[in-house]
């Protein structure tokens, strides 16, 4: 049935197919370092036309995009760090089959898997706790995905119970073993999972739109949709205006900037995402 | 120190054994020992604790008068006045209707793209090339919908973007497709199969991976084509990832990701694209109007929990998996 045809037909729906899915982020990339006039008569598709880096010094000189950049550096470093210190120890004591009250604490995670935070009730808290314009407002509503922990309690499960065992008749205690031990020989999922969370937190988006107004501490997503929604005469702060440069050239300058730090760590990310899910859909 | 760790480990060794009574005395035996796990454990619990489950007591505010200076405890029970004045407003209903429309779009369209490319990837024998494709097909899943909104404003942009420009060239009129509300709906799912679809092929391609060859061998000496193969054994060995994802995405048929829609809105497609996420937004936390907008989330929640609950219940019924 399926002739030489069908498979030369294949490859080339699969190699357009991958090509398609691209071409937004190579076109977005020519367009950031063509003219404004090739930009305007609608000629850039694939390489830059009359290429400059014009909309790259504007915004650098500008200086309010790679100050949100900093922020979301600090936001992704620290709250990776947050989250892996929250979960990772919890994975480890839930995955100790004779803890104590072991099925209840894993009910507790489990039950809240069935319903997700409303916006208010959390917005509410957030007030109550004073947290509101600062970074926990970011962190902490998302501290310890549910996923993630039993993802890596799995993990720990999956260990030769026989390690431990030899490594306790040698004397050592709980924490030295989850530190010499069971650590190293995690690597792999701590890993994946940092990862997961750090690419969420360089993409935080909602918890900053709802909880952070003080424009100095956004993020550079919001900071980003506040240039895309922009009027063209104020994307930027200074003096010197957008008056020589076509607007679409500086937002795809933005654009280009927000997302590089991913793309240029991609194909890192990518291997790790997929041991990630593959590890996580084993046990589901 | 040594007779302590002595004890520790006689108390380890004890614990399988059923005959031992469990007094007291040994439980609070039991959790000295693993002191330092349940301090491992105390941050994780203390978030779920304090942002999970006293969040949910919070929305006991959907049956309230929700006024800042009285709080959560101390502002007043007015039952279902707030339920009542949304079923009475138009604006919920044709919030819900969208919300429910782009589902159904997403079901049709959405849901079955990463299944049709995981089928197709199956085929390509050529591990250079397959890995190649998926490098790229995976790429969107990895970036934020303010960027990737943004890259298709810009790449649907009437007077500047690529589309219209190609569209030009067969001499079609420029389409103004972010503030038409036919094409609006259009470019939503096609955005959710461009930054989905190709992560979603991982699970389904691990499902086939699983399948054993033999039963293609077999297939192949009963004189089996590709297609037959693909219908009779790949099919049928993941209709059971199939259910599952199909079961969480039924839990989702009231919820629409807001990040989604709020990047790809705007004021000249409200009326297809307003949806529950940016309704909750806008009327609690832009209006302020906490005890509607709690209802509103309350009466999402609800109906989702029970349509996870119902499309369990027949995915069991017609004799799958299902997730519990």
């Amino acid at each position: 049935m399926v002739n030489r045809l069908g498979r030369t037909s294949l490859y080339v729906f699969l190699a357009v197919c991958g090509f398609m899915t691209v071409f937004p982020i190579l076109n977005i990339l020519a367009v950031s370092f063509s003219s404004s006039r090739a930009i305007i008569s609608g000629e850039v598709s694939l390489w830059p036309v009359e290429f400059n880096a014009q909309a790259y010094v504007q915004l650098i000189r500008d200086g309010q995009l790679l100050a949100a950049l900093k922020n979301t550096v600090i936001i992704t470093a620290a709250g990776t760090a947050l989250h892996m210190l929250a979960t990772t120890p919890a994975a480890y004591t839930l995955s100790k089959k004779r803890l104590r009250g072991r099925a209840f604490f894993t009910f507790v995670v489990l039950f809240s898997m069935l319903f997700g935070t409303g916006l208010i009730p959390l917005f509410l808290l957030m007030k109550q706790l004073q947290l509101l314009d600062s970074y926990w407002a970011i962190w902490l509503p998302g501290l310890v995905s549910a996923y993630n922990l039993f993802v890596m309690k799995s993990f720990f499960e999956g260990m030769p119970a026989e390690l431990e065992e030899s490594a306790t008749i040698d004397g050592a205690t709980d924490l030295s073993i989850f530190f010499r031990l069971t650590l190293p020989l995690s690597k792999p999922i701590l890993a994946a999972i940092s990862l997961f969370y750090a690419v969420a937190l360089w993409n935080t988006y909602s918890n900053a739109l709802y909880f952070i107004t003080d424009s100095r501490l956004l993020p550079v997503t919001v900071k980003l949709y506040q240039m895309l929604q922009m009027p063209i005469d104020s994307l930027l702060s200074g003096a010197e205006g957008a008056s020589y440069i076509q607007p679409e050239g500086l937002k795809a300058a933005a654009i280009i900037l927000t997302v590089a730090p991913i793309l240029l760590v991609y194909p890192f990310l990518q291997k790790h995402f997929v041991k990630g899910v593959l590890l996580g859909s084993v046990k589901g | 120190m040594s007779s302590m760790r002595g004890e520790r480990m006689l108390g380890r060794a004890a614990l399988p054994a059923a005959s031992v009574p469990k007094t007291r005395r040994s439980r609070l035996r039991d959790v000295y020992r693993d002191r330092y796990l349940y301090v491992f454990l105390l941050p994780a619990l203390a978030y779920f604790i304090v942002f999970k489950y006293v969040t949910l007591f919070g929305e006991t505010i959907a049956f309230k008068n929700y006024r800042l200076l009285d709080g959560i405890w101390g502002s007043e029970w007015v039952g279902l006045k707030h339920f009542r004045t949304l079923f009475n407003s138009e604006d919920f209903w044709h919030v819900l209707g969208n919300t429910l429309l782009l589902n159904v779009y997403h079901l049709a369209f959405a849901f079955p793209a990463p299944i049709v490319l995981a089928l197709l990837l199956n085929e390509v024998r050529a591990e250079w090339f397959k890995r190649a494709v998926q490098n790229l097909l995976y790429l969107p899943f990895f970036i934020s919908w303010v960027v990737l909104g943004g890259m298709i404003v810009s790449l649907l942009s009437p007077s500047t973007g690529v589309v219209n420009a190609l569209l030009g060239l067969f001499g079609v009129e420029p389409i103004y497709f972010m503030t038409s509300s036919v094409w609006w709906p259009v470019v939503f799912i096609v955005s959710t199969i461009w930054q989905s679809a190709g992560w979603g092929t991982i699970i389904y391609m691990a499902a086939m991976a699983a399948i054993d060859p033999g039963l293609y061998e077999a297939a192949k000496m009963d004189g089996a084509g590709r297609l037959r193969q693909v219908w009779h054994i790949t099919l049928p060995g993941i209709r059971g990832t199939i259910a599952v994802l199909l079961v969480l995405q039924m839990g989702k048929m009231m919820d629409v990701g807001f990040e989604h829609v709020y990047n790809l809105q705007n004021a000249a497609v409200f009326s297809v694209s307003d949806v529950i996420s940016t309704y909750v937004y806008r009327i609690g936390l832009q209006n302020a109007q906490y005890s509607l907008a709690t209802a509103v989330g309350l009466f999402q929640g609800v109906i989702g929990l029970i349509l996870v609950l119902i499309v369990n219940k027949t995915v069991k019924k017609l004799g799958e998996g299902g997730l519990w």
